[in-house]
């Protein structure tokens, strides 16, 4: 019932000859595939708003988690090591959900392959393209 | 949409502009480009990815909770109130 309150045609934007500069953000409508996959019920279209503030505030919180974490180990660069004690903070992971368990579970084969070399038959291990 | 498979390409770019934007002076090990042979070298250039994953269980987390609230009003769909309760919880 919902959809038949939302227009589908969307006005096309003019191209505007001075952008500005914008904040970067996660594109909305990736924010909305992630979120309705999960969620796997109707959602309105406020709600998804709430979404967006919520994932705003999330990489501002991420970002200053980032920092201190980096910082208190003297370094000036994010590395794994912060993530995955961050990630150990927030409950993901942990003794019995390893980082490579989430890494095989969320995401897709070319990141996989990416974070995790394959070892196949043999010895031989195949690196990241 | 539960059919088809969730696109879960991470925009490691926008990630990357992200963080930067709220902390300028702070560096993300580089992606890609390299063959990472060991282990800890390979996880050590993929910092936008993990962020994409930490990302993605923060949506997981914060749909389930919406979820939730939203049986116990008996709603048959997410509402706005559902999620700001959902994100008090995170």
């Amino acid at each position: 019932p919902l959809q038949l309150l939302q227009s589908k045609a969307v006005p096309k934007r003019l191209q505007t000859s001075q952008k500005k500069p914008r904040e970067p953000q996660v594109p909305m409508s990736l924010i909305k595939e992630i979120f309705r996959h999960f969620v796997k019920m109707p959602v309105t279209r406020d709600a998804f708003k709430i979404v967006e503030k919520c994932s705003h505030r999330y990489f501002k919180q991420l970002s200053d988690d980032l920092e201190a974490y980096s910082h208190h180990a003297g370094r000036k660069t994010v590395e794994m090591a912060d993530l995955e004690v961050l990630m150990r903070r927030q409950g993901l992971v942990t003794d019995k959900m390893p980082l490579n368990v989430l890494i095989e579970r969320y995401l897709p084969l070319e990141y996989r392959k990416l974070l995790i070399p394959i070892a196949v038959s043999g010895n031989k291990v195949i690196p990241c393209k | 949409s539960s059919s088809r498979r969730m696109k879960s390409t991470a925009p490691r770019s926008t990630l990357r502009k992200i963080i930067k934007n709220h902390k300028p002076q702070l560096r993300l090990a580089a992606n890609v480009d390299l063959l990472a042979w060991r282990f800890y070298f390979t996880f050590k250039k993929a910092c936008p990815v993990v962020i994409h994953l930490n990302f993605l269980l923060f949506l997981h987390r914060l749909a389930e909770e919406a979820r939730t609230n939203a049986f116990e009003k008996k709603s048959k769909i997410i509402k706005p109130e559902h999620t700001v309760s959902a994100a008090k919880v995170l």
